[in-house]
């Protein structure tokens, strides 16, 4: 694809073109969030709202084989610090 | 610098900061520097019968490297106007 | 700045990255968030003994170790027997 066309020269721009949508991001520590994007900067920082976060448990002590418990929650607005922050994926436009 | 200046609109007001090693504190922000360090008055630890380690400690101050999330109060969250500033930001970047 | 402002000569607890929680009185700070604490004591805290207390006197922390610097209420404070607390010390940070 002709990148002048999709306005995307480098990874920034495919955040920058996600601002408003539903976005999934991927953070340290077993944790997920989607949210919609509303604002981020160089270091990651975003303010996302309507947020589900999930967090992964590997109960190793009650199941050796590594049985993942699933923890979610909502929160309305959240800041997340960037330095947690692994990937941001934009909304698939299927 | 955007972050910083949504933290300064948000002085006053209430927030919950969810620290790397899982302390929940909630308080009134009273000031934010440009390291994201927070200041927070009146708080109240999650699950205070877990953690009576601040049962004394009414105000604080929490060092932004240690910040997981910061929950806001969204009624005092412009989202438009946001978006708008982060578009700004992103473009002077490009140009330098 | 947010800073440490008005905390100097206030009793303050400290919670570090390790997860340990130190309470002295706050006798200067920069910038970075270094901190000294003159007449300061470590909390140790756990689940099956009340929080035993260890003298460390003056005490230098480093800044990139601060997690969290809280004025303490003295009132609030002495009215609390520390050797009737049970609990979990705070956790290290983990990034």
């Amino acid at each position: 694809m002709d990148p002048s066309a999709t306005g995307i020269q480098e990874p920034f721009d495919l955040i920058r073109l996600s601002l408003s949508e539903r976005v999934f991001v991927k953070l340290r520590g077993d944790r997920e969030v989607t949210g919609i994007l509303h604002a981020y900067d160089g270091h990651m920082n975003l303010i996302l709202s309507d947020v589900e976060e999930t967090i992964m448990i590997v109960d190793t002590e009650n199941a050796p084989d590594g049985t993942v418990n699933v923890a979610k929650r909502k929160m309305e607005m959240l800041f997340v610090r960037g330095d947690g922050v692994i990937l941001v994926s934009p909304p698939s436009r299927a | 610098m955007l972050i910083f200046s949504v933290f300064k609109t948000l002085t006053d007001q209430q927030v919950t900061v969810e620290l790397k090693n899982d302390l929940s504190i909630t308080g009134i922000l009273k000031s934010v520097d440009q390291f994201l360090n927070i200041r927070l008055d009146n708080i109240k630890v999650l699950d205070e019968g877990r953690h009576p380690h601040m049962m004394a400690v009414k105000n604080c101050f929490i060092r932004g490297s240690v910040v997981r999330y910061v929950q806001l109060p969204s009624e005092h969250v412009d989202t438009q106007l946001l978006e708008d500033a982060t578009r700004r930001e992103a473009l002077s970047q490009v140009k330098r | 700045m947010s800073s440490l402002q008005g905390y100097v000569d206030r009793r303050v607890l400290l919670i570090l990255q390790d997860g340990r929680a130190i309470v002295g009185t706050m006798a200067g700070y920069d910038q970075k968030s270094n901190v000294v604490l003159s007449d300061s004591k470590e909390r140790v805290y756990s689940i099956d003994e009340g929080v035993e207390e260890i003298p460390l006197g003056l005490y230098l922390v480093k800044g990139d170790m601060v997690v969290l610097i809280g004025e303490i209420d003295e009132v609030l404070d002495q009215a609390v027997d520390l050797a009737t607390v049970r609990a979990e010390p705070i956790m290290p940070i983990r990034y």
